[in-house]
């Protein structure tokens, strides 16, 4: 098993890193006509939305906890270190 | 603990205490007394950019004097003392000993603190916090530089006396029944930053003797005309102040960890966890202070190794998150003002977090650079991180401190206020940056987006500035007349907590 998930990450590694290094390397092709303040802002605008969403799902879990966990929501219990006193 | 309006002594017997809850308790009062000093010339900052053309500064040299004064104050004088005000009142009871291991030595490194204040603000320096070559050792007016870099001399030594002191409490004098996995998570965030202190300080302590050496025309480390390389000092620098950035939030997030379990009424989701993040943040942190950088001509090498460095810290900060968030799961949550001011202070510290992802995306970082994206960056982490984590947790502190109740009300106006105040200024700011407006600048051409969005940040400043008077009054108000706190429970949470409150080291 460990030979297969360590054969899974060397062909992974192979596969990831070069597509990275095409990735960084693509302002260097020859003759390729880049224009990079377009690929610049592509890349700000996709970081934003992946940013936007982990953000909504973490301030969502926030408030959703703050309202459901809050002592005076009508299910809030004891919690069970309540009852020996140390927490 | 000390009640000090239970039982009051007159003040110099505090003053020339050496115990360290005394210590703390003038750390304390020094610290918050240069917050509200910083945050008044915040204020004029603000009003002069209000719009555009000279409102009430002068000149841009009085501006300068200003702006760097505000950042030196904060950072210097109120951030780090006002960590090792908690550290002196909790470190001793958090690992069961008298008191410091050198309460002389940590009685001498309070004291330096308002001797270096005097210098800076005497000195009113004009060459921002960070003073770089070649205008600070070229053109910055004397006596102010001279002062500034005297003061923080100064500071620095008081940071790696006091860092010493934590570190050996810590290592040397824990109760031997207490193992370091059993240590509490705050007693960590001091160990950690301390560490960090330690390592780090020296490096600007060095570049700040060079600083001044090559002022006085005796070297020209960092002098062109001299064959020096102004960059040399931005290395220096950042090797100090990108761990510095560790060094303020490690305490503030030791103070979260205080304030969730106890409010959740349930303990820490996770100790161990704690623990990684915070080694995991202090070696980090010395893998990514060239991403300040990146703009300075470095390799394409160079920005890749600092941009893996910086992203490598989030994973830990990450690791803080889901630990806050999972010991509130479950909990039955007293929403007091100690925890509303840390669920604050973990919502911008996500907000902060992901703008420094994009910063630190090398691309990305030549667009915000030197622009009010970066301001609204590290604004948001240093006031909606570690401020609110240091201001709750004052709250939290207060009974312990001074016997008495601070008004739960004006507490929560405080918050509400604050929070609209930080959100309103610094992601407005973020915006402002990609709408192209540089920072540190005493005046801006009448671009309609610029004016709108510097009035947003403006009245969000205001409402800030308001805040902090309700606090200011709450504070001595409170401390004076407030109701008396029950000790044993101030917060009518039940329980004991795990470890004593009441333990009062005798006084010497």
């Amino acid at each position: 098993m460990k030979a297969i998930i360590g054969l899974g990450m060397v062909l992974g590694l192979l596969m990831i890193l070069p597509a990275i290094q095409y990735a960084l390397a693509a302002g260097d092709e020859p003759g390729e006509y880049l224009d990079r303040r377009v690929e610049i802002w592509g890349l700000f605008y996709r970081l934003m939305i992946v940013a936007f969403t982990v953000g909504t799902v973490v301030s969502g879990m926030i408030v959703w906890l703050v309202l459901r966990f809050r002592e005076s929501n009508p299910k809030a219990n004891p919690t069970s270190y309540e009852e020996s006193g140390t927490w | 603990m000390v009640l000090e309006l239970h039982k009051p002594r007159p003040i110099w017997q505090i003053m020339f205490s050496t115990h360290h809850t005394d210590v703390g308790l003038l750390y304390l009062i020094t610290s918050l007394a240069f917050m509200f000093m910083g945050g008044a010339l915040a204020l004029i900052l603000r009003l002069e950019l209000f719009a555009p053309g000279t409102q009430v500064i002068a000149d841009s040299m009085t501006y300068n004097r200003i702006f760097t004064v505000h950042g030196t104050t904060l950072i210097f004088l109120f951030i780090l003392p006002s960590a090792s005000a908690f550290g002196n009142y909790l470190v001793p009871i958090m690992v069961r000993y008298k008191d410091m291991a050198y309460p002389k030595l940590n009685a001498i490194a309070f004291w330096m603190i308002p001797p270096a204040g005097a210098l800076i603000w005497l000195g009113f320096a004009d060459f921002t916090w960070y003073a770089y070559p070649t205008y600070s050792v070229i053109s910055a007016p004397g006596p102010a530089a001279d002062m500034w870099i005297f003061g923080l001399k100064i500071l620095g030594v008081s940071s790696i006396l006091g860092s010493i002191n934590f570190i050996v409490t810590i290592m040397k004098c824990k109760h031997p029944d207490l193992p370091l996995s059993k240590m509490p998570l705050l007693a960590w965030a001091y160990l950690t930053s301390s560490l960090i202190t330690v390592v780090a300080v020296p490096t600007f302590a060095a570049a700040l003797l060079m600083l001044l050496t090559d002022r006085l025309g005796a070297s020209g480390f960092f002098n062109p005309l001299m064959g020096g390389d102004p960059i040399a000092y931005q290395h220096l620098f950042w090797f100090t102040f990108h761990p510095e950035v560790y060094i303020l939030v490690i305490p503030a997030i030791g103070f979260m960890y205080e304030i969730f379990p106890r409010f959740s009424r349930k303990p820490i989701f996770s100790h161990g966890s704690g623990v990684t993040a915070f080694v995991l943040l202090a070696l980090v942190g010395f893998a990514s202070w060239a991403h300040h950088m990146y703009a300075t001509g470095m390799s394409f090498t160079e920005k890749t190794v600092f941009m893996v460095g910086t992203l490598a810290a989030v994973p830990a900060s990450a690791m803080h998150t889901f630990n806050f968030l999972a010991t509130m799961w479950g909990g039955r949550i007293k929403f007091a003002t100690p925890i509303m001011w840390a669920v604050g202070g973990i919502a911008l510290f996500f907000s902060a977090g992901a703008g420094g992802v994009v910063n630190s995306a090398m691309p990305l970082d030549f667009i915000t650079h030197d622009s009010y994206w970066v301001v609204g960056h590290f604004h948001l982490f240093v006031m909606g991180t570690i401020l609110f984590g240091t201001v709750g947790f004052v709250y939290y502190m207060f009974p312990y401190i001074t016997g008495r109740m601070y008004n739960e009300m004006w507490g929560k106006v405080h918050f509400i206020l604050s929070f609209v105040g930080t959100v309103m200024v610094f992601f407005t700011q973020h915006i402002l940056g990609l709408f192209g407006m540089p920072r540190r600048i005493y005046d801006y051409p009448p671009i309609p987006e610029w004016v709108q969005m510097n009035i947003i940040i403006s009245i969000g400043a205001f409402i800030i500035g308001i805040s902090m008077a309700i606090f200011l009054a709450n504070l001595i108000y409170s401390s004076a007349k407030g109701k008396p706190a029950d000790m044993d429970d101030p917060f009518g949470l039940g329980g004991k907590y795990y470890y004593p409150y009441q333990a009062k080291n005798p006084h010497h």
